[in-house]
């Protein structure tokens, strides 16, 4: 697996100078059939708006996905969605589309975020559409950048284990309700990612472009906690 | 899903709780959410006004603005489940800032959102509403800002005198070692509010309050042996004895506390608490009750009596409702005029039968506001002869003269139409009272009509209350026998038109003293009471006052029942409103009249007034269907 792909963006997106709290971002999670890109493929996308910290709870996008893979039996343990489930529901290329349309230039933010990229771009390739252009933000390394410079604070202070999006989540006071729903964990997504814009003013990180490089696969450091393997989040 | 939270937090948070599931639904659907870290400051005075209301969902905020001194002043703090940032909605600039005292979350209502909601929610508007009068509006807010408040009359006095003159002298103190238990012990033997706290050199360190006691001891089962230093609010504010009192308010509000230490040469002289203060403005209530009580003289009650209306003014910046002052009017009105007639039974003997003194009008609704003519009556027992008749008659008309010459000594002017006991028609037996009804009943004169509009609010104040009771059983009698009286209350009711037009603007006075503006009682206040004197009367309900009416006819009366709320809420509102502006009129000088300029009224205001005269027509119509052969 490549994990480096995005990389690309850094070199042809003019450095995007707009403040954290004026740029619009789009918090997206997956849930997937399986954790191999080969293999699986995506059984459905929630995502939320944010304009600045304001989240948009109106404009929430969730569709179940007919995967065109066999829904595995360890992910339908995780995300509780079932073959019945998604067989009506539509298939992979419209649904893309509309997340397509959705995101538009917005930025994307997710955590774990180049696991739901890979497998949203290896769905749009199949389907003969162009990759995502979207920059992006990963808040698991926007968390362990800070969790390197803010002291005092239990929340950084903790050892995440593999389910790290709930375990951070909590110690910031987030409740937890629907867990593994990609439409709730991109709302627990965006909710940590209201405290990060907030804490990420203290240290001196202003603008989009600042907290691209905190929190871009690319970045140095950033790459290891890019290995599906390590997380549980399908 | 993400609904799903927010609609468990909406049925615990008033007013979205009263709301159906698919209301909160859609408003759970077009909410927006943020964070803000603690001290952030999330709106500021001067500032442009917000686009959304918000609703603490975790956390809490300080409301504060910046005094004319330059001070910034707490003025409120708002916790989970409350909102903030209403008045800046309706307005085009932030008038106070709001600060996150702890990371704080809320969801966001947008502008058009809560707008739609105050058109199709009544639970919405009372409760933001309520809010919107008694948090802000008249709580400091007011206060603060409104330079002729704050150099006004009233509080003048807190300008002029020195916290010294008015501090407790004796200072109560008490080892930080002490219990809990010893503490509660020495504050309830002392009958004080507050302690202070020293070490063992008599170093104040902090001070114990009877709030330290319920909150921190009694509402936590905190154990009652541990030392007193647990509970006492440290660090000590004080304001030195040669301060005005103002300071001591000013760092009252500041600090949200109610007990400031008084510091003379640099020693603790004194404890001065937000009581004091009251008492210094001479508006607490109770004060007022307790000075009534103890007077002998109507010399003694006249000053007393005078400062009945400035509790009004006190109660409304205090942020009370409409019926709740007039409730504690009600009160205070009904002690002094019974300890009139204590006074006049002592001077003349006790009477020769039994009787009643009953108040009627305003008085006997309990809507008594600013300034209230006299309206009152005696009903006595039937005399057994002609001579009883002749002693009796001529002992009431005495009782009834001294009374009209004393409430006149107390403020209360004369009824100019003569509707008081000092007029021998209005002092009767009880068969004579009977006659006077059913004659008005049976042969509803227009002359008939007024009076029953007037003596039908009839409520006892003294003396016997069975005489007024069975006169009351025998008008509800009546009544049930002879519907031609309702036909024609029913008929000046909708003749009354309420002054919302079809342009939806509203319709004032034409011309003359009052032209371009809107007369509150008439097109207000007395439609509402007579709408529902005329339910009440239809239904042969006791209570006399308008919200009991209400409450009284919820089940009884298909109308009531509908639209109890609605009119509640609009009678609360045009009441309170007509208060306010008429303690405006006061403070200014001028005389108090019921006319408002709706230009002056903020568009909330406005809005809620105009709902408040939909209703009143839509009322009107139905009264026309019920009563149509009536109506002419």
């Amino acid at each position: 697996m490549n994990f480096f792909k995005f990389k690309r963006n850094k070199s042809y997106c003019e450095p995007d100078s707009r403040l954290l709290t004026e740029a619009e971002y789009t918090v997206v999670d997956t849930e997937l059939t399986g954790l191999n890109s080969k293999k699986d493929s995506i059984v459905s996308i929630g995502c939320i708006r944010m304009n600045g910290s304001r989240i948009h709870i109106k404009e929430d996008f969730y569709r179940l996905v007919k995967p065109h893979t066999e829904l595995s039996r360890e992910s339908i343990l995780v995300h509780g969605i079932t073959p019945s489930e998604v067989e009506n529901e539509s298939d992979t290329r419209t649904v893309l589309k509309e997340f397509c349309d959705y995101c538009g230039s917005r930025i994307i933010v997710g955590h774990f975020i180049c696991i739901d990229i890979e497998f949203i771009n290896k769905e749009l390739k199949a389907a003969g559409m162009p990759e995502l252009q979207n920059r992006t933000i990963d808040t698991f390394a926007v968390y362990e950048w800070m969790r390197k410079r803010i002291t005092g604070h239990a929340c950084f202070e903790m050892m995440p284990g593999n389910n790290a999006l709930y375990e951070i989540s909590k110690c910031f006071g987030i409740p937890i309700t629907g867990a593994h729903n990609s439409e709730m964990d991109a709302f627990i997504t965006a909710q940590l990612f209201q405290r990060f814009i907030s804490y990420a003013s203290e240290l001196g990180v202003k603008t989009v472009e600042d907290l691209i490089t905190i929190g871009d696969l690319s970045n140095k450091g950033g790459n290891k906690f890019c290995r599906a393997e390590e997380s549980a989040n399908f | 899903m993400i609904i799903d939270e927010i609609l468990s937090f909406f049925q615990q948070t008033p007013p979205f709780q009263f709301l159906t599931e698919q209301e909160q639904k859609k408003i759970a659907q077009n909410l927006s959410m943020e964070f803000y870290p603690k001290e952030t400051v999330i709106l500021r005075q001067g500032g442009s006004s917000s686009d959304s209301l918000r609703i603490i969902k975790k956390g809490g905020v300080r409301i504060s603005i910046v005094s004319e001194s330059g001070e910034d002043v707490a003025i409120d703090y708002r916790g989970e489940g409350e909102a903030f940032g209403m008045i800046s909605l309706m307005g085009d600039k932030q008038k106070t800032t709001v600060t996150s005292v702890e990371d704080t979350i809320c969801y966001l209502l947008g502008k058009q959102e809560f707008m739609k909601l105050m058109d199709s929610s009544p639970a919405f508007i009372e409760y933001f509403l309520q809010s919107h009068f008694s948090k802000y509006i008249d709580k400091t807010y007011t206060e603060m800002r409104n330079k002729s408040l704050f150099y006004g009359s009233s509080d003048h006095i807190l300008f002029t005198t020195q916290v010294g003159e008015i501090a407790e002298k004796e200072v109560v103190t008490i080892d930080e070692t002490a219990t809990i238990q010893d503490a509660a012990q020495v504050m309830s033997d002392r009958r004080i509010s507050s302690l202070v706290v020293v070490q063992d050199d008599d170093v104040p360190v902090g001070i114990v309050t009877d709030r330290d006691l319920r909150d921190k001891v009694v509402s936590r089962g905190r154990n009652i042996n541990d030392p007193v230093r647990d509970i006492m609010s440290p660090p000590l504010i004080r304001v030195d004895s040669k301060d005005y009192c103002f300071e001591a308010v000013l760092k009252m509000l500041k600090h949200n506390i109610h007990h400031v230490l008084v510091i003379r040469d640099g020693k603790l002289s004194g404890v001065i608490t937000n009581h004091d203060l009251m008492l210094l403005q001479g508006k607490s209530p109770l004060s007022f009750a307790k000075d009534i009580e103890n007077q002998h003289t109507i010399e003694g009650l006249v000053p007393v009596s005078k400062k009945i209306n400035n509790i009004i003014g006190f109660l409304l910046k205090e942020g009370a409702k409409a019926s709740n002052i007039t409730k504690i009017i009600t009160e205070l009105n009904d002690r002094l005029v019974r300890k009139i007639i204590e006074i006049a039974e002592k001077q003349f003997g006790s009477a020769p039968l039994s009787y009643c003194w009953i108040a009627f009008g305003s008085e006997g609704r309990k809507e008594q506001t600013f300034r209230t003519d006299q309206d009152n009556a005696i009903i006595y027992a039937n005399p057994a002869s002609d001579e009883d008749h002749k002693s009796a008659a001529e002992y009431f008309a005495r009782l009834a003269e001294f009374m009209k010459e004393s409430l006149l000594k107390c403020g209360f002017p004369p009824c100019p139409a003569g509707y008081m006991a000092s007029n021998p028609q209005w002092t009767q037996p009880i068969n004579g009272w009977k006659k006077y009804f059913s004659t008005w009943v049976s042969a509803p004169t227009s002359e008939a009509v007024l009076k029953s509009l007037i003596f039908f609010d009839f409520r006892p104040i003294h003396g016997d209350f069975a005489l007024a009771d069975e006169l009351k059983e025998t008008l509800n009698i009546q009544l049930s026998r002879q519907k031609l009286l309702l036909g024609h209350l029913a008929n000046m009711i909708v003749k009354n038109t309420s002054p919302v037009g079809f342009l939806k603007s509203f319709v004032v006075e034409k011309s003359g003293e009052h032209k371009n503006q809107l007369n509150l009682k008439i097109k207000g206040v007395t439609l509402i009471v007579d709408i529902v004197r005329l339910f009440a009367l239809e239904r042969g309900i006791k209570e006399t006052s308008t919200l009991e009416r209400i409450d009284a006819l919820r089940n009884k009366h298909t109308i009531v029942k509908e639209y109890a709320e609605e009119l509640e809420h609009a009678f609360e509102f045009i009441m309170l409103l007509r208060m306010h502006n008429q303690l405006a009129q006061l403070e200014k000088g001028e005389e108090i009249n019921n006319f408002i300029d709706p230009d002056t009224l903020s568009n909330l205001e406005k809005k809620t007034m105009k709902d408040s005269f939909h209703l009143i027509s839509k009322i009107q119509d139905m009264i026309i269907e019920r009563y149509k052969p009536f109506i002419i």
